[in-house]
């Protein structure tokens, strides 16, 4: 498996967009080819060598065999892994906002903290964080009728508000709590929180958010039974009937 | 400037595909060039600068699209450079791009069809933004109170001195009837049925305010005729619907040398069926009609696969399209004026309705004998974006590519139109004349859609050759050549150069300046003073489109006086 080493070279006082860092772009390229893959850093264009040291394997290859291994702080370095279809990613600290964007295939793991719309519009493949993500995470960006359509995101920390807003597909788990409207017009994706989450499954259509912890429940839900999840039992709802909605949420303990 | 070798086409003048010289001076064609410019056509399709005579490119809904589309805006992105200013959208571009795309495809004039006196400034400031393009914008009258008040009353004069004053009041071009009565039904979650269905509060017909408006519009000698959205527009059987209403002004004249009535997008008005289970075309009655009607012209309202922005003054049209499709909807209402309508949608290949829709449209252009009757639009953004004409060309040269395209589509698109059948190819010159020569003569501009002296220096120049090229085998090449204009020369200046541009000048407004008598503008003005006191929500001395909104204007006289 080829390696590409990628570490800022400075820290980022604005944003990169980084959209060339990617198994799909870097790996049929030569390191010092790689380096002239134009980014913007703000409003000024620059080169990928510019901004980051480069190192690793020189032949170019396959993008499925290929790993990228992100060190330093890319708390500010945006679109990583946009649009990938394979290959392997893999930061050491944080990335910045629009991580995974429209990929499709490969697999993307964070060691540190996820920004805004991690996976947005995500098709395939798999993002695994071991920290916390931000805002809209498998979310359509704003206008779109559907946010993830498949593939796998999953959260070891907790997660910010609209959570896979218009989610039409796919899976998404949080181990820790989920911020406001987790799920919110869901069409057919599947939401695990295993803590807790405020107003899920908002103008949910179909799909099923699964609610481990605490949750305070729209009023537009109706209840249905108890059932047996993982042995733990939770209460099942439908709705939300606002929208005609067939959603299933499941949900531990209710928040008056 | 020369243009030297090209194959030119420019039926107006009756050249079919002839090797000649162009010459250009001060902006336009000319016997003889003084200076020593010279394009080497060579080998190339020459042909007068494109003109669309009906899209939507500019208006406050228009700008209701961008805003409740952030995601097109993201499509088509271009960074701006040194010459040109950046570039979203696809269904919905920015006003740059609007003129920019416009002009790589060797269009060089656009009309918006659809504008409310009211908000005719909007209009007018987003005009004034898309770069290149002549253009001009045509006022909505068939829902207004004081065209419905007139026609009530049977007073002609003054309808025909409200008309004026409402072109001058919006620097409006055309006469724009969409959806006549039910805009204002809607305003009470109504609308008409059918062209005798009354409309609430005002005891006038559509069939009256069709006609009412023709008469005035010929009684003013406006440049264009009346140009008409059909009732029951989008609606299964609507057939009917527009050959009733076509024979109900079979009597009326033109009073100029043109249409007495343009019927627009007729592809949204062209089915049969009891509903959407049996819906079926009907593009061949319509056709045959049209075939024994010589006085009405139609566009085609092409229906493109993929995104699109519905957008339309017939707002009860709009929130069928919202209600059946769960899309985002927009619903406006212009005070005593219209309603309208946004909804976004996609059109899919194997949807059945889509795909007969698509049939639909092709079947009508190619039915119909005569060239000059039939233009071709997409009615942008509605069918689909403008950016899809060298498409549709390509579908109307070659028997071929519509038979490969019917191969990827629902089935119902072969069976319940007679496409399949339509052997028909257009050529280059019926091509010129749908796209350029008839657009210019049912519009009324008689410097546009043709290079005999006299003309705008408006050319496109294509690299294909009409001599070598088979366009019905060879449809990929006709598509890419006029995706991409080799030339375009916009008032004898090159604009685009290898496909790409190389000067972006201001384009001109075209706006109609009608004379009226005295009494009958005296009466209208009464009857304004008591509505702006009573309902508008706005002065009426705050209500005219300024001077000051279009910079650039090309007046056109017409009137009774």
């Amino acid at each position: 498996m080829r390696e590409i080493r990628i570490e800022p070279r400075r820290k980022f006082l604005v944003p990169v967009e980084a959209e060339g860092i990617s198994p799909d772009v870097l790996a049929p390229l030569t390191l010092e080819e790689i380096g002239r893959i134009e980014v913007w850093e703000g409003n000024r264009r620059s080169v990928l060598s510019d901004l980051f040291a480069l190192s690793g394997d020189d032949v170019p290859g396959e993008a499925a065999d290929a790993r990228i291994l992100l060190s330093g702080d890319f708390s500010r370095v945006k679109r990583i892994g946009e649009k990938m279809t394979s290959g392997m990613i893999e930061a050491g600290g944080d990335v910045g906002m629009h991580a995974g964007n429209g990929m499709a295939g490969g697999e993307i793991e964070i060691a540190g903290r996820a920004g805004d719309w991690l996976g947005r519009e995500m098709r395939g493949g798999k993002i695994n964080v071991s920290g916390d993500a931000g805002d809209y995470v498998g979310a359509g960006y704003r206008g779109e009728s559907c946010g993830m359509r498949g593939g796998e995101i999953r959260i070891e920390g907790s997660a910010g508000d609209y959570l896979g807003e218009h989610l039409c597909g796919g899976k998404i788990t949080v181990l820790g709590d989920a911020g406001d409207f987790p799920g919110i017009a869901n069409r057919g994706g599947v939401i695990v929180i295993g803590g807790n989450a405020h107003l899920p499954g908002a103008e949910m259509a179909s799909g099923a958010i699964t609610v481990f912890g605490r949750a305070r429940v729209l009023p537009s839900y109706q209840y249905q039974e108890t059932v047996e999840i993982d042995g733990q039992s939770l209460k099942k709802f439908l709705g939300d009937l606002v929208d005609g909605g067939k959603g299933e949420l499941y949900v531990a303990s209710m928040e008056a | 400037m020369i243009i030297e070798g090209g194959i030119v086409y420019d039926p107006r003048n009756g050249i079919l595909g002839e090797e000649m010289e162009i010459s250009i001076e001060d902006g336009r064609v000319v016997e003889e060039s003084r200076d020593g410019d010279k394009i080497d056509a060579r080998g190339m399709l020459v042909m007068p600068g494109g003109l669309d005579a009906h899209a939507h490119i500019a208006g406050a809904k228009v700008n209701t699209g961008r805003i409740m589309r952030p995601e097109d805006g993201r499509r088509g992105t271009e960074a701006r450079t040194k010459l040109l200013r950046p570039q979203t959208g696809y269904t919905v571009p920015n006003c740059y791009a609007i003129g920019y795309r416009y002009a790589r495809l060797g269009y060089t004039t656009a009309f918006e069809a659809a504008t409310p006196i009211l908000e005719a400034r909007n209009t007018h400031e987003e005009l004034e933004e898309i770069p290149i393009v002549d253009k001009g914008a045509l006022t909505l009258f068939g829902n207004n109170w004081e065209v419905l008040e007139c026609v009530r009353d049977g007073d002609l004069g003054k309808l025909a001195a409200f008309v004026a004053w409402g072109l001058r009041a919006s620097r409006g071009y055309g006469v724009k009837v969409v959806n006549p009565g039910g805009g204002e039904a809607w305003g009470f979650g109504g609308n008409v049925k059918g062209i005798d269905d009354p409309v609430p509060n005002f005891d006038v017909t559509p069939r009256q305010i069709i006609r009412g408006l023709m008469r005035a519009n010929e009684a003013l000698g406006l440049p264009h005729s009346v140009h008409l959205h059909t009732n029951n527009l989008g609606k299964p059987g609507n057939y009917e619907t527009t050959l009733e209403t076509l024979r109900a002004v079979e009597d009326i004249a033109a009073s100029r040398d043109r249409q007495v009535l343009h019927v627009t997008h007729m592809q949204f008005s062209a089915y049969g069926g009891t509903g959407w289970r049996d819906f079926e075309s009907k593009a061949p009655e319509i056709a045959d009609y049209f075939n024994r009607h010589q006085q009405f012209t139609m566009d085609m309202g092409q229906l493109i696969f993929g995104s699109a922005t519905t957008m339309t003054a017939d707002a009860p049209l709009e929130y069928g399209n919202a209600r059946l499709l769960k899309a985002k909807w927009s619903n406006h209402d212009i005070e005593l004026e219209e309603s309208s309508g946004v909804v976004p949608l996609v059109y899919g290949r194997k949807m059945p309705i889509n795909a007969i829709q698509w049939a639909i449209g092709l079947e009508l252009a190619l039915l119909t004998e005569d060239p000059w009757q039939m233009i071709m639009t997409t009615d942008h953004p509605n069918g689909g974006p403008f950016v899809n004409y060298p498409e549709v060309v390509a579908l109307l040269m070659s028997r071929p590519k519509r038979e490969e395209e019917l191969k990827t589509l629902h089935e119902l698109a072969s069976k319940r139109s007679s496409l399949p059948s339509i052997e028909r190819e257009m050529g280059w010159n019926d091509i010129a004349i749908v796209t350029r020569a008839g657009p210019a003569k049912i519009l009324g501009l008689e410097e546009k859609g043709h290079l005999g002296m006299g003309a705008d220096g408006d050319v496109s120049i294509y690299d294909i050759d009409p001599e070598k090229v088979d366009p019905s085998k060879d449809h990929e090449k006709v598509k890419a050549a006029l995706s991409r204009a080799k030339y375009t020369i916009k008032g004898g200046e090159v604009v685009v150069r290898n496909g790409e541009l190389v000067a972006v000048p201001q384009g001109r407004t075209y706006w109609v300046e009608a004379s009226v008598p005295e009494d009958e503008a005296a009466k209208v003005r009464a009857d304004l003073v008591d509505k702006f006191a009573k309902y508008y929500s706005i002065q009426i001395s705050n209500y005219m489109v300024q001077d000051a909104y279009v910079t650039s204007p090309r007046i056109v006289r017409a009137g009774v006086i």
